[in-house]
Order: C-alpha cells, then structure tokens, then sequence
C-alpha cells in the first residue's frame, strides 16, 4: 500500500469527529467520553484521524510540506484504534488506523523520521531488541527455569517473552511464573532465550515497515526450525504482531495470549485456585489485545459499486472493528479468583482508553504518553479499585512511571501476580 | 495568507503558544470539503473550504471577547465553532481566524429543580445527556446528531431533532446566553442579563433570541457564544443507558414504559392523518421518519445488516433478495418512527392504547419486523442517543438532503412521492444511490412538540468520484427548479446557496444582493442587513447572515 491508495478515503471521509469519542451508546459521564488521546492533549483537529486525513491529502496534494509540525501530528497518534471503532460505529469504508499507519510509513520513507525512533531501530538492527540493551542479556530472565531452550531442542509450543519483559526485570517474575504454570500443565513448551528477537510489532507501529518485516521473517524461520506450531506470549504488543501482522508474510503457527491459556486450564480444571485475594480491582484492556487483538482474516479484492454509488468490495473484506479482541479471558480469570472483586471502568474493551505507551509515543512523546497513562489511572481511581490490572508489560511500565511521579494509593498489576497469589 | 508576525504575537498573548497555530498543515485541517453534508451548499468535487489565517484555541469568555476585540482593531474577520459537523463552522473567506472551542466544554450546571443546564460551547449532546439522565433529565438532541455541540444546535443553527415532540426543539429550549458580540463586548440575554440566573430566554433581562439566532441561526455569523443554558425534560428511565450488544449493533434493553414502533400507513393522506392524531392527542417521546434515510427500498435491509455485527455493506445484495426482506420493505413504505415514553405504568398504558386507536383510525399498522427484541432494542438506544448519525455517509461517503422544507404533515406527505420520484432519474443515470427514490427522512414534530414536520430527501454519492458529485449537483439544480415550479419553494439544498460559490467562497455581494432581490420577501433580507449592520459594525463575520442594503 501507498498513501495515495487511500486518497478516495481521504475525500470520503466527512470529518465528522465521531473519531473523537468513544462510541456514542456507550458514553456514560462527561468526564470519561474521550476516546483519543491525541486529540484530548493537543487539540486542534489535525490530532485526530479525521484531521490526519486532511494532513495526508494536504501533503499528498502539496498543498503543505514536511516541517516539524507534521511530523508531530503524525508520530503522535499512538497507532491504539480508538479512532478506528469509533469510526467503524457507522462507516464499512473507512479505514482510519490503517491510513495512519500509511501516513507514518510515508514520512518514514520520506526520511522524516524522530532521533528517539532511531535510537530504537539502531537498538533494533544492533541488538534486535527496542531496549537499547545487548542481545546477550535477553535470556537472562529464564536462568534457573527447566525449559526447553529452542533451537537448539524442539518443543511445540514457544514461550515468547518480548522486549520488555527481556529486559525490565519488575515483570520478570510474571513471565518466570506464567511459564511454570504452562510447564506444570504438561505443556511441551520452549523459550528461545537470547536468540530471541524483538516481535517488529512496536516499530510497526512507527512506521518502520521495512525492519518490521526482517524481523518479521527472522522469526518465522527460526519457529519452523524449532518446530513451533503455537506460539504463547504474555505480552500484547507481541501478539498483536504475532496473530495480525505476521499470517500477512505467510505465518500459520498459532498465537495465544497468556490470559487465553491460562483461562482455558482453569475452564477444563487443570488451574484451581487455593488462596484467596481480598483485592478490588479493575482491568485495563491493552488496545492491541483486545480491540487490535482480532484474528486475521485473508482478502485479496478490490472495491466495487452496487447500487450505482454503495462503495463494497470483491469478494467481501473482512471487518475489523475491534470486536472480536480478547476481552473475556482476563475478566474470566479475574472472576475466577476467589476475593476478587472486578469493578469496570466506563471506557472498556474496544473503547478502551489506550495507556500511551505505543505508537513510538511513550519514547518520542513522554510528556504526552504519561498525560495519557494518568487519565487512565484517574479513571481506574474512580471506580474505588484498589489495583488497576492489566496484561501487557508495556501499559504496566507506562502505568507505573505515571504513578511515580503523584500521590496515588493505586497499584498497578499484571493479572499474572494475581493468579499466582491465588493459587 | 498568515497573519503579520506582530498580530499573530497579539492573539498567541491572549491564548498562550500552545493553543495557537498558523501552520499550513494544521490549518489545513480546518478545511471542509464541500462535498460532505455540506447540506445548503451543494456537492463540488474536490473543493474545500478556504484556509484560515490561524487557528486558536480560547479558553474562556474573557479570551474569546480579547480574541474578537483584537480582531475589531485589526479587521480580521473570525469564524467560530465547536464541533465542526458541517461547512457552516469553517470560514468562508481567506484571511479568516478560525476559532475551535473545544477547549471550552464544561457543563458548568444541571439544575435538577428547574430543569435546565448551562453549557460551554464544546459540550456535545452525547455528555450532556448521560450526565443529565442521572438527575432523571434528558437533553433535546439534535438530529445531526449527538456528537455535536448543543450550544452550536441552540444557539446558531437550527437545532431540530426527534424530540421536538416532547421536548421541543432547540429555539424553544434556548433560555440565557453568554454572547461576545462582533464587536467584543459581552452580552447576556434573557434572565441572565437581569442578575436573575438562567432560566429565562425572553426576560426579564433583554430579549435578544430573535436577533442572535432567529429561527435558522446565524451559523457563527454574529459573534461567538460562549454559554447558554438550555431547557431539560423528564427522563423516566434509568440512571444510565444500559448498553449490551457487539458494536456497531449496540442495543439497550430499558424498562416496560419505553417502546420503540416503526409505524406504516397504506396512503400519505392515512401517514398525515396518523401524524396530525398524535399530535392532538398529546403521546410520544420522540417521532423521527429515520431509517428512510437509506432509502425506501434499502432500509429495512440496512436494519438487517446494522443490528447483526458479522454483516457489512458488502451483504446488502443479499438481503435485498430475500423474500422476507422485501416484504418488510413493502410493508414499511409510508413510516416513521415513534418512541413511546410512559411516566407511569398508567401514563404508558393509556399512550399505547391511544396509539392504537389511533392506527385503527387511519388505517396504519405497527411494522412487526421491527418489534423483534434485537431491533426493536437497538432503534430504541439509536432514536435516544443519535449517535450514528454519520450513517448518513455510510453508502458512497457523502450525503446532502433537497426538498426538505419545514411544513405541514401534509405538506410534506403531499410531495414525497413526487420527489421520490423526480429523484428517481438521477438514481437510474447512476450518479446516486439506487435507494427508491423516496429518501425523506426528518422530524416528525416541530416547533412546540407538533404541528410541523421538517424533511430532506437523502441524496447519497461518492465525494471521490467525479461522476458521482457532477451528477448530485445536477440533481440538486433540478430539484431546486422543480420545487420552485411546483410550488414547494427552494429546498434545503440552496438554503445558503447565497453565502458561499462553489469554490467553498463567499459570493460577491453583488451576487447575494441579487438573490435576496429576487426572495419572495426581500424585506426580510434588508431588516436582517440593519441589524447586522448595527451589531457588526466591521463586517467581521461571514456572509450566512444574509445582508441587502
């Protein structure tokens, strides 16, 4: 795709600022009706996907130029897809994510691109991790587990930990714990330690297409060399990559989030909890597991007219509107835990309020990105939770260096620290 | 044109760096193509609106009346608006300070005994109304829709919508404002300008409702508001809408005493009858002639498609040749929508009784295939709500309405098949939706709850396809000529044909002047010019507010 692919998008789109809002229906306060961050700290409409739009026709047109201001405007849309439910409420031809997504890559391909997303793709291409750390340092966080370590053993199923989980050791425990859960289950279960790689999913999102897809295809060699057919990740920037991005490139192996496994042994009764959590919580759902989280479904057409002007396409292309994502799980393991009580806040699954760590945002943006994470805590705050949950390390980092730098009483965790607790 | 560095510095002073812009990109942004519910304009392929000078960002009343005086001084003309739904919130002239108000969106007050709550300009129905149904209150909305500003809706343009039955519409909901005038200096109206708190639009302060919006508005014309309180109604239900369902078939499940009916008849003059009974009789919460908007023969397979999440545009062959479908839609040819509201068991029971009546008097029928729970539920939380109203766009990605005129039931039931059927040319030749012709859709209930019904004939295009926007405009021409013999009167697709050419621009005052010569009633024009000529001294809005010397 090219950012002229989408210049009938471009005049088809009415600015009509649903983009905005979370879906109306579902508006129950003024104060939590925001679905966009972006545009909620900035602002002027060129924040938001409707204003994207007229940027990506402006500069398409050249009726503007490259500056600093468009490069802002691009690269801070957290790639989250708020816009893009919100959106889809009403329209079947739009597809706003998809054309920011474009626009980022335009600017990339353009040599428009952030020192701090350089720093990342040099890390990237260097050490094949975001983190900026050395590769040899990736498997540390395993060291004592008995797993299988991949290539060089075989197992059916990997344990992918992510970038995050690499390297910053306040989640490493989650990931140690998750994976003894899949191991005392009798899963013939692998890690691929330091030769892991970085997923490509949160450079991606930046607009690097063309790292995105070495890794991409790294990857996938080194599953089909290991033997891999399913692939188990705890975080959800991962498996947004593995289960949307990759079957494009022509992976077929299967993604499971932590919290879809883990709620599958406790549905067939492998997992049953001894201890109880007298704790309140709410539960965050990650934007690229729940309303980015939907399976991929091939297409290959083209658009078509019916009706002499009703825009569709041939054969019909798949929808992707956010729900479908993972949202039951967690809350099934949460309701499963006994003491627990889940209280929701209002702006949940696919109208979820984003974190503010994706995009590039969190590294280019910080200011922005915690602005973003405090919103979130502040709603968390308003349901009378003690614990705002989540499962996905990169919203647990941004959640908690928001939380540093203010007075709040509210804990932030991996809905694996709860499991575990539990049992 | 951006504005001399030394003025810029005089409005970033005001509005601080942040909430001030005049880079192209940006400003860019603020440009409106005029093929989108550009409803009064008309459709031109590839034309948008004119670039600002700069944007700003206020903050408050006192930032806004520095803004405009500013403005005063140096002659700069200013358009303001707060949810930008259509052309009339972008400017029309080069050179023009475009003011966005979102910043500006607090409910600053509901008050639960009095029934009214005050508003900044960025409050959009949708908050206003989830936060009034917790007192037990509901808000108007109007019929864009929930997404934009209720101040906007009440106090510049128009501000009809399916509660005008109940709740009436906006003009009549409008009590005090807060209006920085063209010139800078602020104005309060009603009892608000007499100390007396909000409650009043007509007194005991100053009466101004007449000159600041009338009845169309001015369309940010006139100065800029910057608070008003609007009148509240009952809202029997619960706190908050009880929401279940897959987007985008969302549906609300609500108590025994809410009731949503698609109600038919076998003849327009049996549909007007039914209309004007209602009317006597008192019943209903909200009454919209809605899904036709896609079209007689395509809506009731948009229901299909909209309450089931698996299905998209791409399904709509399909259901349109189901036979079941097509029953339905045969069914549902002369309908509209009503929403029973009953504040007691008592209350609903008698309204439901009455409403057969008054069915079995005209000769109409409940349409049962909109009675099934996963429908009837969902057109109950989109008739409340309004929030997809952007299901306008939904077919080609452009939408704008003709023939719609304020009237009579009759009125309009007298020309609906004869429009339909005007229309249907355009529809064969291609350049529109193949949607029957009759796309009327509109209000049923006008000013004080009845007596008017206001329709447009929904014209749905694809803004991207030349073909598509030369026809519509052709269309629309034709319409325009047709109504005019006929003796309808101009529709709403030339209602500010006067303010902008089509290159999204003001016309020349020549021009409007000639137009407005040529009105039925000139006279109007030449008041409505003094008074502009008095409040806006400097000519500093643009031209909706129509003038003739």
């Amino acid at each position: 795709m090219a950012l002229e692919d989408f210049a009938a998008e471009m005049d088809r789109c009415s600015s009509c600022s649903y983009c905005k809002w979370m879906p109306f229906d579902q508006i129950k306060s003024w104060r939590f009706a925001k679905n966009c961050p972006s545009i909620a700290y900035h602002n002027f409409n060129s924040y938001s996907a409707r204003g994207r739009y007229l940027v990506a026709r402006s500069l398409l047109n050249e009726q503007s130029e490259t500056s600093d201001t468009v490069r802002q405007v691009v690269y801070t849309c957290l790639a989250c897809g708020s816009c893009d439910v919100s959106c889809k409420g009403c329209r079947y031809n739009l597809e706003p994510l998809e054309m920011v997504r474009e626009l980022k890559s335009h600017l990339v391909e353009d040599g428009q691109r952030l020192g701090e997303h350089l720093a990342i793709i040099e890390s990237l291409r260097k050490e094949n991790n975001t983190m900026g750390a050395a590769r040899s340092g990736r498997g540390a966080w395993a060291d004592g587990l008995k797993v299988k370590h991949l290539p060089a053993e075989k197992a059916e199923v990997l344990f992918h930990a992510g970038c995050r989980i690499s390297y910053d050791k306040e989640f490493q425990k989650n990931a140690r714990f998750a994976v003894q859960i899949l191991l005392d289950a009798g899963v013939d279960l692998g890690i691929l330690g330091e030769q892991e790689m970085c997923c490509g999913g949160r450079i991606y999102s930046m607009g690097y297409r063309d790292d995105f897809t070495r890794l991409a295809k790294a990857n996938m060699a080194t599953w089909t060399k290991s033997g891999v057919t399913t692939v188990v990740t705890s975080c959800s920037d991962g498996y947004h990559a593995f289960k949307r991005l990759y079957p494009k490139l022509g992976s077929e192996v299967e993604v499971l989030h932590t919290v879809e496994y883990i709620d599958r042994l406790i549905k067939e009764g492998q997992l049953k909890f001894k201890n109880e959590v007298p704790l309140t919580v709410t539960y965050h759902d990650p934007c690229h597991l729940g309303r980015q989280g939907e399976p991929y479904i091939p297409w290959d057409g083209v658009e078509k007219k019916i009706k002499s002007q009703v825009v569709v396409y041939e054969p019909k292309k798949p929808r992707y509107n956010g729900a479908w994502g993972i949202y039951d799980p967690p809350r099934d393991i949460l309701r499963s835990i006994p003491g627990i009580e889940l209280v929701e806040m209002e702006r949940i699954r696919e109208y979820s309020w984003c974190c503010g760590a994706g995009g590039g945002v969190r590294e280019a943006y910080p200011e922005f990105s915690t602005w973003t994470a405090n919103e979130r805590i502040i709603e968390a705050g308003s349901t009378g939770a003690e614990a705002l949950v989540t499962a996905c390390p990169w919203c647990e980092r941004n959640f908690l260096d928001a939380i540093n730098g203010q007075d709040s009483g509210m804990k932030v965790l991996d809905i694996i620290e709860l499991v575990q607790r539990a049992l | 044109m951006t504005l001399p560095k030394n003025v810029y510095k005089a409005f970033e002073d005001i509005v601080g760096a942040t909430n001030i812009s005049d880079d192209p990109v940006v400003l860019d942004s603020y440009r409106y193509s005029l093929a989108h519910t550009a409803i009064h304009l008309g459709p031109y392929y590839n034309t948008f609106t004119p670039r600002g000078a700069a944007v700003l960002l206020p903050g408050s009343a006192e930032e806004v009346q520095a803004i405009v005086k500013l403005c005063n001084k140096y002659k700069i003309k200013f358009k303001a608006s707060s949810t930008f739904w259509s052309a009339q919130g972008y400017p029309s002239e080069e050179n023009t300070i475009q003011l966005d108000m979102r910043r500006m969106d607090r409910i600053l007050e509901i008050d639960e005994k009095n029934m009214f709550a005050v508003v900044e300009p960025g409050v959009i129905a949708a908050t206003l109304q989830a936060e009034t149904m917790k007192v037990g209150l509901n808000t108007h909305i109007a019929g864009s829709g929930c997404s934009c500003s209720v101040l906007a809706s009440a106090t510049s343009y128009f501000g009809s919508g399916p509660s005008n039955l109940y709740g009436g519409w906006f003009y009549d909901n409008l009590l005090g404002m807060e209006w920085v005038m063209p010139t800078g200096e602020i104005f309060r109206t009603g009892s608000l300008g007499s100390d007396c708190g909000w409650f009043c639009g007509e007194g005991p302060g100053p009466s101004m409702k007449g000159v600041a919006r009338g009845f169309l508005g001015a369309k940010g014309a006139m100065g800029v508001f910057t608070k008003c309180a609007v009148k509240l109604f009952a809202w029997p239900g619960p706190e908050s809408l009880p929401v279940e369902g897959t987007i985008p078939s969302y549906r609300a499940k609500l108590p025994d005493n809410f009731k949503a009916y698609t109600l038919a008849f076998p003849s327009w003059k049996a549909w007007a009858d039914g209309v004007y009974t209602i009317w006597d009789t008192g019943i209903g919460y909200l009454a919209h002639r809605q899904f036709n908007m896609f079209g007689r023969d395509l809506k009731f397979a948009m229901v299909k498609i909209l309450t089931d999440p698996t299905k998209t545009l791409g399904d709509l062959e399909e259901f349109l040749a189901d036979l079941e479908v097509q029953e339905v839609t045969g069914q549902m040819k002369r309908d509209f929508q009503i929403v029973l509201v009953g504040m007691t068991p008592r209350d609903m029971a008698w309204q439901e009784k009455a409403l057969d009546e008054i069915l079995a008097r005209s000769g109409g029928w409940k349409v049962e295939a909109m009675n099934v729970p996963e429908i009837h539920d969902w057109a109950l939380l989109y008739l409340i709500r309004l929030g997809h109203k952007n299901l306008n766009l939904v077919f080609g990605g452009s939408y704008d309405g003709c023939f719609g005129l304020p009237g009579s039931a009759d009125f309009g039931a007298s020309n609906a098949e004869e429009a339909g059927q005007f229309k249907k040319e355009w529809e064969q030749r291609g350049a529109v939706v193949e949607a029957g012709g009759d796309c009327q859709m509109g209000p049923i209930g006008g000013q004080g709850g009845g007596g008017t019904c206001l329709w447009e004939n929904f014209t749905c295009f694809d803004p991207s396809d030349k073909f598509s926007t030369e026809g519509t405009l052709e269309f629309f021409d034709a319409a325009t000529e047709y109504g005019i013999k006929r003796g309808w009167g101009v529709g709403m697709e030339k209602w500010n044909g006067a303010a902008r050419g089509p290159d999204g621009k003001t016309t020349s005052k020549e021009e409007r002047d000639k137009m407005h010569l040529s009105a039925p009633q000139p006279n109007v024009f030449r008041y409505q010019h003094k008074v502009r000529e008095a409040l806006n001294p400097n000519n500093l809005g643009d031209e909706y507010f129509c003038r003739k010397n």
